[in-house]
């Protein structure tokens, strides 16, 4: 279904060589993957899809030009190795590229490999029908995904990089409605097949369901929260876009600026980006070639410092993190492989420990209001409740905040014990679950 | 590519497909980028391969390949009958569809100056110059001047007997200048922000835009914010300008009257709809004011095509008609729930992905109000431009949104600036307090090319027609 880790090793190295340039850098992503898409009960879209892209950057003393295609014959290479090169002749000298980095030593973490036959279109769409059964047994309507993904991801460069790794994991979603104003929500993803539980999965989702009929309202507010772990994901996934890449922090619009040794959230607070941690999923180097390792984005509370490549490592005097997405890209150097550390607190210990708040299980369409501030809106969904006297009480109507995120970080009451990997593997996030004072409700749905 | 259409359709037929359509998509594209004085990207790309959707025991299934060989093709076909079978044993009723005439045809978008044959130098020569504009306001620490290009050519064949070749160019370019100071970021951003206009359509649009001499005023006033009042909170009367009111109908009308999203087929990603099937024709959508139409024929929207990915004529329909909701956006697969045959809204994100129903210019229609007599009615309210966040709920009730610009109304006068406004509302309310748009000569189509939807994730070029609009008593200025 995919190309071997070997032959797509070679592609990069032949395109990196093919480049009329002084040096030159080729990426190659061949990936397969498959999704399973349920909705009213049924399985209404089965999808597959294969394919392989080279992404060539050509250097030119300075000056650098990128082309990219998903044609690996030798002469569509050739041809592709030339636009890059033809771009960075086009190109002004940049004196702050540092040139193209030097291999490094690399850590590829062994993960066996998933067995991709046993998540074939039988096998999922025998997963789905097992979630969906869930619902459909308790008069719910269940909708969501089984999907795998398959990635071989190749770098290589005329300075001898040589860098290549597979990767896999299976994610599945799955939204219970009840009536149309209740719904649950759960979710897996990972790489541990034994993790994926179908039947386990489609009931949590339409128990929260048949809990979230009848939705009160409730006043816009100031409320303790208890958030879980996909809800804090998204705030995390937010955090590390705005505030915790070199770009943002080299431009001054990053609130890192100022702040580096400084406490900016609550001191049981540490936030790294790990992309070696056996948790999840994502690549073990950057997409220069250059090795992740464990990064503290915000340690004990304080501010360590944003995640760079070799441009931005250079530009600011600072090591090189690991952490180039591929040339060129708007937004510098990210983190994408976050995770909050752990606490000592189970959610129901939370719960139990709160008098008047409010329960969230995931958030929807989340947007920024002001990015210095980390300041966001958004929407709850798919089971929202009251908290009451340390019990989840009566389920609420479709909640906006709009909240700071550091201010919220900084009223922190617990920490979960258990963490979930949520998001994709673009940009996965292992979150615990969050107790926070305070935070602001400025809307709810009509 | 037409050779490789019907070696699909062959090998899917083979394999047991009672229905197949097959698209080959090639795209080429470029795309440059200068900020804050340094080039950020010079890089073009090309992508080619073959969709492949299938009908088999009642169900759909869908593979894709860049193995355009004849095995690698016949391999695809075979997996989509095996994705629709495995899909099939969860189905309640097989799937039908609407008829449509077969065509055999080809279409293609106007492009007067194919931009692939404008040299790097002459576009980087472009952005450098509007950036050093930019950068001479000194409060402005960091700028952003891009343009990109996309040609697609594509081929839909099916079972039925279409055959059908389309080819369009689209070009995108927009500047942008942000102030930074007392810890706040303030962005000013022209035609649009994230990346600016985007029309089908070639270098002449782009020289149209004039963005070098669009500079010294972005600039002036993204300098001009940082000491600009705050938006006060409060209700009040709204003007918004026709790129907001663009993405306001995009996100509260243009969603929900989706007919995938009504059934519920995008509830566990995109979310549902507030609107249902019965309040075809009767429910109250907005005002008197309102009327919307969804438009696959508008030269040069980035929302045109000659026919759907699934070979339905592109085509102009009515989805909201004096305030009453009158139409759906559909599919042939879901227009007979309401009765209809589809109205061609049905798009693939590439070759690599299956088609959702996807708007196309979904605009509101223009009013007769002139700008200048609009504001000179109102006595006391906030003129909002350009939008810079977005939030809605899954039902596309309740939404947020942050604009980079205002300036008070007093008096039927424009007076201060303010600074990050911001408004919340619930659809219905919200569409139902508009009592003015302005004319036809302050319409234009706004081209968003960044539309998600979809799982895989797709990401469709959708457009929108719009004018100035106000609404009454609206909730502005949360969390200021």
């Amino acid at each position: 279904m995919n190309r071997s880790l070997d032959d797509v090793r070679c592609i990069a190295d032949r395109a990196a060589h093919a480049v009329p340039a002084d040096a030159a850098e080729a990426i190659v992503l061949s990936r397969y993957s498959a999704l399973t898409r349920f909705a009213g009960n049924r399985i209404h879209q089965n999808v597959a899809e294969s394919d392989a892209q080279v992404s060539i950057r050509a250097v030119l003393g300075s000056r650098t030009g990128v082309a990219s295609t998903n044609k690996l014959d030798d002469a569509s290479i050739l041809r592709c190795a030339n636009a890059a090169a033809d771009a960075a002749r086009h190109a002004p000298q940049d004196a702050d590229f540092p040139g193209l980095p030097h291999p490094k030593q690399l850590s590829i973490p062994s993960r066996a490999p998933l067995l991709l036959d046993a998540y074939g279109p039988q096998e999922r769409a025998e997963a789905a029908r097992e979630i969906l059964d869930q619902s459909a047994a308790r008069g719910l309507v269940a909708a969501g995904t089984v999907a795998v993904n398959d990635t071989i991801t190749a770098v290589a460069s005329t300075h001898g990089v040589d860098a290549a790794m597979h990767t896999d994991d299976i994610r599945a979603t799955v939204l219970s409605m009840n009536g149309p104003s209740a719904s649950g929500w759960a979710s897996y993803f990972g790489r541990d097949a034994r993790g994926f539980l179908p039947a386990q999965l489609g009931s949590h989702a339409a128990t929260i369901a048949e809990r979230s009929e009848g939705a009160v309202e409730l006043a816009p507010g100031t409320y303790t929260v208890v958030l879980a772990p996909e809800a804090v994901a998204d705030l995390l996934d937010f955090l590390g876009y705005l505030g915790f890449g070199a770009k943002a922090f080299a431009e001054g619009s990053s609130f890192l600026i100022d702040a580096l040794g400084s406490r900016v959230v609550d001191p049981r607070i540490s936030i790294y980006d790990d992309a070696l941690s056996p948790a999840t999923v994502g690549i073990s180097f950057d997409y220069e070639g250059q090795p992740r390792r464990r990064t503290p984005l915000i340690e004990g509370g304080i501010a360590v410092g944003p995640v760079t490549d070799s441009y931005f490592a250079a530009l600011l005097d600072r090591d090189n993190t690991g952490h180039a997405l591929p040339a060129p890209n708007p937004y510098g150097p990210l983190p994408l492989n976050l995770e909050m550390a752990a606490g000592d607190t189970s959610v129901e210990d939370m719960i139990a420990s709160v008098d008047r708040g409010v329960y969230v299980t995931r958030f929807h369409y989340v947007n920024v209001e002001d990015p210095m501030k980390v300041v966001l809106t958004g929407m709850t969904r798919d089971g929202t409740f009251m908290i009451e006297n340390g019990r989840l009480a009566a389920p609420v109507r479709n909640l906006r905040f709009t909240q700071g995120v550091l201010s919220a970080f900084s009223s922190v009451g617990a920490i979960g014990s258990q963490r979930q990997l949520c998001g994709a593997e673009e940009s996965a996030v292992l979150a615990p679950a969050l107790l926070l004072e305070q935070w602001a409700f400025t809307g709810q749905t009509g | 590519m037409k050779e490789h259409i019907a070696a699909a359709l062959d090998a899917a037929t083979l394999a047991g497909a009672t229905y197949a359509d097959a698209r080959v998509v090639e795209t080429r594209h470029e795309r440059l980028s200068v900020r804050t004085g340094h080039v950020e990207g010079v890089e073009s790309g090309e992508s080619l391969g073959i969709g492949i959707r299938t009908i088999a025991n009642g169900a759909w299934g869908f593979a894709a390949t860049s193995d355009l060989t004849p095995d690698g093709i016949a391999h695809a076909a075979r997996q989509a009958v095996a994705l629709a079978r495995a899909a099939a044993i969860t189905a309640s009723a097989p799937v039908s569809l609407a008829p449509v005439a077969s065509f055999i045809d080809t279409w293609s978008a106007a492009c007067a100056t194919d931009p692939f044959t404008v040299s790097l130098d002459d576009k980087l020569a472009l952005l450098l110059l509007t950036d050093d504009i930019l950068r001479a306001e000194d409060k402005v620490r960091v700028t952003s001047a891009s343009m990109g290009f996309i040609a697609v050519r594509k081929v839909f064949g099916s079972t039925e007997g279409s055959l059908i070749e389309q080819s369009y160019v689209e070009s995108q370019a927009g500047i942008a200048a942000f102030a930074i100071g007392d810890g706040e970021m303030l962005p000013r951003s022209y035609p649009n922000n994230l990346g600016g206009q985007a029309v089908q359509g070639g270098w002449e649009a782009i020289l149209a835009l004039d963005l070098p001499g669009n500079a010294p005023r972005v600039a002036e006033q993204a300098a001009a914010l940082l000491s600009a009042a705050p938006c006060p909170s409060g209700e009040t009367t709204i003007i918004i300008d026709g790129s907001q009111v663009a993405l306001q109908v995009h996100e509260s009308i243009g969603h929900p009257t989706e007919l995938d999203r009504v059934l519920g087929d995008e509830a566990a990603f995109a979310g549902t709809s507030w609107v249902g099937i019965p309040d075809l024709g009767t429910l109250r959508y907005g005002s008197e004011h309102v009327t919307v139409t969804s438009d696959a024929t508008i030269p040069g929207s980035i929302g045109s095509f000659g026919y759907d990915d699934e070979g339905v004529p592109g085509q102009r329909d009515h989805l909201i008609t004096n305030g009453i909701l009158t139409g759906f956006q559909t599919s042939r697969e879901s227009a007979p729930e309401i009765g209809r045959t589809s109205n061609g809204c049905m798009r693939a994100d590439g070759w690599q992905r299956q088609p959702l129903i996807r708007m196309t210019t979904v605009s509101l229609e223009p009013g007769e109000w002139g700008f200048d007599d609009l504001i000179a009615d109102t006595d006391d309210g906030i003129y909002i431009e350009t939008n810079n966040s977005w939030s809605i709920d899954d039902k596309r009730l309740n939404f947020q949104f942050g604009c980079e610009i205002g300036w008070e109304i007093k008096g039927g006068k424009l007076g201060r600036m303010i600074k990050s406004p911001n408004y919340t509302g619930v659809t219905p309310q919200f569409w139902g307090s508009c009592d003015a748009v302005c004319s036809r000569d302050h319409w234009q189509v706004w081209g968003i090319p960044n539309c998600g939807k979809g799982e895989p994730m797709q990401v469709a070029h959708v457009a929108h027609g719009a004018a100035p609009t106000r609404f009454r008593n609206v909730q502005v200025g949360v969390a200021r």
